[in-house]
């Protein structure tokens, strides 16, 4: 009888299993990968005229170079390439891309309109896939503004691959040091976000430090002491035009910010050996006290969302992060790792926050959640310091100076996750940059 | 007659034969041991116990004799000790005296060379103060500009990068005949398995350990997958897509569809034959995530999780423009998009020769459905 029912079971098991089991498409999981560079052709854009043809060869190496400083793709030199893009409308051959292990193909065409503009149109493709990733575009501009659009194209094909934001049209406002130590002279400089184009926003005469854009870009904030004692100045970016924000006597404004609808401004005010934070309607001059401690509060730093302001504070007895809310009130401190904590600046994405530590005797840059967790360092020096962030709130820039009487000030930039970490060009030494948002 | 009764009458006749019949069965008695015994009065024995007790009595005592009378006393003698010799005994020598210690002048303390400049700090040298560790560091991830599952350690310069190892081969100038094709040496290329920040990485010149451990991350929420057709995110594909069965959104009628044998429709007849092992399973995994670059994703698409569909052909490469997103969760259609894009490039390139799968079983793998799951790989 149980020989029976066994056989039954076994029976049943045999003949319902395959059954349940292989109906339906083959499952199965993936969960690692790989993280490396995607390899990416960019032959030089097509043109009929020798003009073009000279544009395009520079706005592929723009596109390129762009693309690579992202360490995110990598460039496959012309010199592996087995076929040749003679005309931007001529079907694409896979298969040789496929055999050099392009995964990505940007194809692009230059031209000289009647009026002596640049028409740079373009084609980005999955090569593997063997289709096109997105619609092809166009863009037209000034032939001096080549730069600009080789940067949009590479914003657009870098957003297309990764997802991303695209971060590649912006500049860098910052401190340019020339000379020894101890007479260094210091300029407001502006640029590319990857070192071209540099222009001089204010002379030698005095020492000016900590410049901030607007969020719209068109000016830009920064400490001057020009008067002896350190105030704020608004600079227009187009006309270098500059004025002097309000201040009573007696005290020392420094570490201003931009409120995200660019009409107040956070800083610092020093009065009477105490420091504490204000805010400042430009339009009225009219300041409101934030903070009442008798410790030192200083570099705030606003949410993108205007509701919350991020600062720092030895309150504790240490220099710590603490966030309040934007009107102040009770603020909650963020930072509990070892070390002292300094300018904090919040990410564009409102995600994270970007910080300087000090522990051990060593600088970093590094980054955590806006509650305070998942800290993480992504650099180590023997001086870094005031990060500031890409308008897509994936690469931080920051300043690098080095030890010693001929140690000088540089300026470099790391992705988030702490890879790619590398020094952006720039004519002489360079300090305390500000990233602008995304050009229109 | 009830049972009872016939047990216990039984036993009664039993007995009774016994007891009559009892006497023909006898046998001889055993036989028992002997010990052969002496009787003894009661006299011989008082006799033998007290024998060693007691001596006996003796009736006669000695007894000194008291002096007679008129006796004189004993006389008394005795001898004098002889005087001890108290001569002096004859001093030999003169032992000669101690030597006295030389009294010499105290050196003078030389003068303390106070400056006003501080010591000026040298670093040690670093052969000298190495410090063993009592307890060995954790590996350290090495920098590499790949990450991968396995760490591969930097090839050979002159090595050519390839998927997989392989040695030079050269014409054997001896040989009669070359049978191998000349072929240049490949090696994987050089990976780590997470992402080293210059702040991670380590110093060898120091024994202090100068890395604080990273704050794990939050578990992902749960969220709840959003069937998405592949309609809606890729509308080129629309006429191709448009022909094939949309996937059932209703589990209940998958349920209801497998219990009546619906399932599949017309072209998914059931397998038959022994189904994928989990070797085979694995290795076709481990085919597609050497393949799986997430390093170009962006923060939102490395949250994103996405089922993809793809078609084999029977050389067990996947079939061009089978590939379709069948759902994604954790993100939005755009970040699905590029979580997509990367899984299909993924599947396309480490299928450009064929995958690995036993031909005899392709009934169980023409269609597949992988899963590309981020999670492990954004905190890396």
């Amino acid at each position: 009888m149980m020989r029976y029912i066994l056989s039954l079971l076994t029976v049943l098991m045999l003949w319902s299993f395959p059954a349940t089991a292989q109906n339906g498409p083959l499952r199965i999981e993936i969960t690692e990968g790989v993280i490396e560079p995607l390899p990416f052709a960019a032959p030089d854009f097509v043109s009929d005229s020798t003009t073009g043809a000279e544009f395009g060869r520079r706005i592929a190496e723009v596109i390129a170079a762009d693309l690579t400083g992202t360490g995110l793709f990598r460039e496959i030199q012309p010199e592996a390439f087995i076929s040749r893009v003679t005309s931007f409308s001529s079907p694409v051959q896979y298969a040789d891309w496929k055999a050099i292990n392009a995964q990505a193909l940007v194809t692009g065409a230059v031209s000289v309109d009647a009026g002596g503009q640049l028409v740079v149109r373009f084609r980005l493709y999955d090569v593997f896939a063997g289709q096109e990733l997105g619609q092809g575009l166009q863009l037209v501009g000034t032939q001096d503004g080549w730069r600009r659009i080789a940067h949009k194209v590479a914003d657009q094909i870098y957003s297309r691959i990764t997802g991303e934001a695209p971060y590649f049209d912006s500049r860098v406002v910052y401190v340019a040091e020339t000379g020894p130590k101890d007479q260094r002279i210091k300029r407001l400089a502006i640029m590319d976000y990857d070192g071209a184009n540099v222009s001089y926003l204010t002379d030698s005469a005095s020492i000016v430090l900590a410049p901030r854009f607007s969020p719209d870009g068109r000016q830009v904030l920064y400490t001057s002491y020009e008067s002896g004692f350190p105030r704020i100045y608004v600079l227009q970016v187009g006309t270098a035009q500059r004025r002097v924000l309000e201040q009573q006597d007696g005290t020392m404004s420094f570490a201003p910010r931009f409120a995200p609808d660019g009409r107040r401004v956070v800083y610092s005010l020093s009065s009477g050996g105490n420091t504490d934070l204000y805010m400042m309607d430009i339009g009225s001059g009219t300041s409101t006290r934030l903070t009442n401690a008798p410790s030192i509060e200083t570099a705030p730093s606003f949410s993108p969302d205007g509701s919350r302001i991020v600062f720092e504070s030895d309150r504790s007895g240490s220099p710590q992060l603490y966030i309040m809310p934007a009107a102040g009130g009770e603020a909650q401190r963020i930072s509990f790792g070892q070390g002292r904590y300094g300018t904090p600046v919040w990410s564009p994405r409102g995600d994270l926050i970007a910080f300087t530590k000090q522990s051990k005797g060593r600088f970093h840059i590094g980054v955590m959640r806006t509650d305070g967790s998942e800290e993480r360092l992504l650099t180590a020096s023997f001086l870094d310091e005031g990060p500031t962030w890409s308008p897509n709130g994936r690469v931080i820039m920051f300043t690098r100076e080095t030890q010693g009487a001929q140690g000088s000030a540089s300026l470099y930039s790391v992705d988030i996750s702490g890879r790619n970490l590398r020094k952006v060009p720039t004519e002489a030494g360079g300090s305390d940059p500000s990233w602008s948002p995304l050009q229109d | 007659m009830n049972t009872g009764q016939i047990i216990s009458g039984t036993a009664h006749i039993g007995l009774i034969a016994f007891a009559v019949f009892g006497g023909a069965f006898k046998s001889d008695p055993l036989p028992f041991e002997v010990t052969s015994v002496t009787a003894i009065s009661a006299e011989e024995y008082a006799a033998l116990i007290d024998a060693p007790r007691a001596p006996e009595a003796v009736a006669n005592v000695d007894t000194p004799e008291p002096p007679a009378e008129g006796q004189g006393l004993p006389e008394l003698t005795s001898t004098s000790d002889a005087a001890p010799d108290l001569s002096q005994p004859e001093v030999t020598q003169t032992p000669p005296p101690d030597n006295v210690p030389e009294v010499v002048d105290p050196v003078p303390v030389p003068e303390a060379e106070v400056s006003d400049e501080p010591p000026v700090m040298q670093p040690p040298q670093e052969d000298v103060a190495a410090l063993v560790p009592e307890v060995s560091p954790r590996p350290q991830p090495r920098p590499a500009p790949r990450v991968a599952p396995e760490a591969v350690a930097p090839p050979e310069p002159d090595v050519a990068i390839d998927e997989v190892e392989r040695q030079e081969t050269v014409p054997d100038a001896e040989a009669a005949e070359n049978i191998e094709p000349e072929t240049e040496a490949t090696a994987p290329e050089e990976a780590t398995t997470e992402i080293v920040t210059e702040a991670e990485q380590v110093d060898p010149a120091s024994a202090a350990p100068s890395r604080s451990l990273r704050p794990k991350t939050r578990p992902a929420q749960p969220q709840t997958a959003q069937p998405q057709t592949a309609e809606q995110t890729q509308p080129a594909e629309d006429t191709r897509t448009a022909a094939r069965p949309q996937p059932d959104e209703s589990a209940v009628n998958d349920a209801l569809a497998e219990a009546l044998g619906q399932a599949g429709g017309a072209d998914q007849g059931a397998p038959s034959g022994p189904p994928l092992t989990a070797g085979e399973k694995d290795a076709l995994r481990v085919s597609v995530q050497q393949c799986w670059n997430v390093g170009s994703l962006s923060s939102e698409a490395l949250r994103t999780t996405v089922v993809v569909k793809v078609r084999m052909g029977e050389d067990a490469k996947p079939v061009s423009g089978s590939i379709e997103l069948l759902s994604s969760s954790g993100g939005s259609d755009a970040a699905a998009r590029q979580a997509y894009e990367a899984a299909r490039r993924a599947i396309i390139r480490c299928g450009a020769n064929g995958y690995d799968l036993p031909k005899d079983k392709y009934d169980h793998w023409r269609d597949i459905e992988m899963t590309f799951n981020p999670e492990r790989m954004r905190i890396k």
